[in-house]
């Protein structure tokens, strides 16, 4: 996972700031991914959440001069791709069967439920990425080489197995056992972070 | 319910069988909803999403250019002989009437949008070179369909437009009230009913004002300025010093018996302060005269001193816009 946080200094910051290209080059190369990955969460358009992301980018840029602290880049990011996303459920029209499209209502609320329940301007205190890397870092060796390719490298269940000569079972519960645990290890520290309602 | 189960949802492996069950488990208990909400939250942070095609910074930057300067900007427009310069101003209050889910609505899908933050100018070119300058607190938005021919925008706020001739693809620019469209010569206008004025002013080229059912309500020559709001019928159409409507893009602006509780509105916008009118009847005061707004905000308040009755007072405040006492 790349961390914006520990390789950005207070001088980058400035660069950043005071619209230095090179430096906003290595933000979006560090960030557009992790960015499209949390849209497609909540929105399976792939076009869509592409967009979404890169409007982010291009709002970050012209409002770089409001960014504080370094840790508020990804703040802001997440911010505006959550905003992207909320507006788009919102105004998203079903053409489907009645009950497919039931269900399909559902998944929007609750997915608008829990992107509202995101605070990511609280992360000017907390910088969320290492958390969420140190928590990684304890897992247990296996579910830990599981979860970095299932969620970072975007690898395929099947893919996993065969890399790893497991079965797709096998991968599938390392997998839960790993966001069980991280979900244990983040229990304390995220609650005013992410889980405020 | 069980992880996998949770999981292939996750994954978006689930069945339409499978997803009704997860919604039943889900909507079961709280508690099932609250370990849900937590494992998505982790699951979407650590989401990553292969760059697959190749997209980096500098394709989407060309489109975006912020800069204070409008000297390059002026400089273009008189090299150029073949282009329509518009001018869409919407009254100082409905500026401020900006509905974000207007905006939403309009700009969800695939689109981009450029904002002129508060107290400050923003020059846009757009993909076809059409340059748009945005006067403060103005969002500009438009599609990523742009370059394939689909010259639309969507504005709030003040803009000054200089659109590249393309006689097969009109430029559109819609607003909550109107609608202009650019065919080689000539613009349409559109317009909102909750948007309170719309103000066009026409400073070369050729120019048609249309209601909503495409109806041509005024054609405007150089020089003509054109006013609508939602309580008549027509467009009002005026000649005009058009000096007066675009100065603001050099930092200049002209009022003639304007009130100065509009003014203050307009002030508040370019300086991002805060101003509380406290003497009575000082707001529907008139002011008359010209202004250079790229001063300290000071020297403008106390030409305002010399005028007008007005006494001020300028209280800074701590992470808040200043405020500024009327009185």
């Amino acid at each position: 996972m790349n961390t914006v946080g520990s390789k950005f200094n207070e001088i980058d910051l400035l660069l950043f700031k005071s619209g230095d290209e090179k430096t906003f080059e290595v933000i979006f190369d560090a960030n557009y991914e992790a960015i499209v990955g949390f849209c497609t969460q909540f929105i399976p358009d792939v076009d869509a959440s592409k967009s979404i992301a890169q409007q982010a980018f291009i709002n970050l840029w012209l409002n770089r001069y409001k960014v504080e602290r370094v840790s508020g880049i990804r703040a802001f990011l997440y911010t505006a791709a959550k905003t992207g996303c909320l507006n788009y459920l919102r105004h998203e029209k079903y053409k489907m069967h009645y009950e497919k499209k039931a269900t399909a209502e559902k998944e929007n609320r609750l997915n608008q439920e829990i992107l509202q329940s995101f605070q990511f301007n609280r992360l000017e205190y907390i910088e969320l990425e290492e958390m969420i890397q140190a928590a990684i870092e304890k897992l247990p060796e296996k579910c830990r080489v599981v979860f970095i390719k299932s969620r970072f490298e975007g690898k395929k269940n099947k893919e996993i197995a065969e890399e790893l000569g497991i079965a797709v079972k096998s991968v599938e519960s390392n997998i839960t056992r790993a966001l069980k645990i991280l979900r244990e290890e983040l229990k304390d520290v995220l609650p005013l972070v992410l889980f405020l309602l | 319910m069980d992880n996998n189960s949770i999981l292939k949802y996750l994954q978006g492996k689930a069945s339409e069988t499978e997803k009704a069950k997860f919604f039943m488990w889900l909507e079961e208990s709280p508690s099932n909803k609250e370990e849900f909400l937590a494992i998505k939250k982790i699951w979407a942070l650590s989401a990553k999403h292969k760059n697959t095609d190749g997209i980096t910074w500098s394709d989407l930057k060309p489109v975006v250019q912020l800069k204070n300067k409008s000297r390059l900007f002026v400089k273009r427009i008189l090299k150029q002989a073949a282009i329509f310069i518009l001018l869409i101003g919407f009254g100082a209050l409905a500026q401020y009437i900006i509905s974000t889910n207007v905006t939403n609505q309009l700009t969800y899908a695939a689109s981009y949008s450029v904002e002129a933050p508060l107290g400050q100018m923003t020059n846009v070119e757009l993909p076809d070179g059409s340059m748009v300058m945005l006067n403060s607190g103005t969002t500009l938005s438009y599609s990523g369909n742009f370059s394939n021919g689909q010259r639309e925008v969507y504005i709030e706020g003040e803009a000054f437009f200089d659109v590249e001739k393309d006689r097969k693809h009109p430029f559109i620019v819609r607003s909550k009230l109107v609608d202009v469209k650019v065919y080689g010569t000539s613009f349409n206008i559109n317009a909102y009913p909750d948007e309170k004025i719309f103000n066009a002013t026409l400073v070369e080229g050729s120019v048609s004002v249309l209601n909503k059912d495409g109806k041509e309500m005024a054609m405007l020559e150089p020089g003509e300025n054109a006013y609508y709001d939602e309580h008549q019928l027509n467009v009002i159409v005026t000649k005009v010093n058009t000096e007066m409507y675009i100065s603001w893009k050099e930092g200049l602006v002209t009022y003639r018996n304007e009130k100065l509780g509009d003014l203050a509105k307009q002030i508040e916008r370019w300086y991002n302060v805060e101003i509380i009118i406290q003497k009575e009847g000082l707001g529907d005061e008139r002011y008359f005269g010209t202004i250079l707004k790229n001063k300290p905000i000071d020297q403008i308040l106390e030409v305002f001193k010399l005028t007008t009755s007005l006494q001020y007072e300028i209280v800074p405040r701590a992470n808040e816009p200043t405020l500024i006492y009327w009185k």
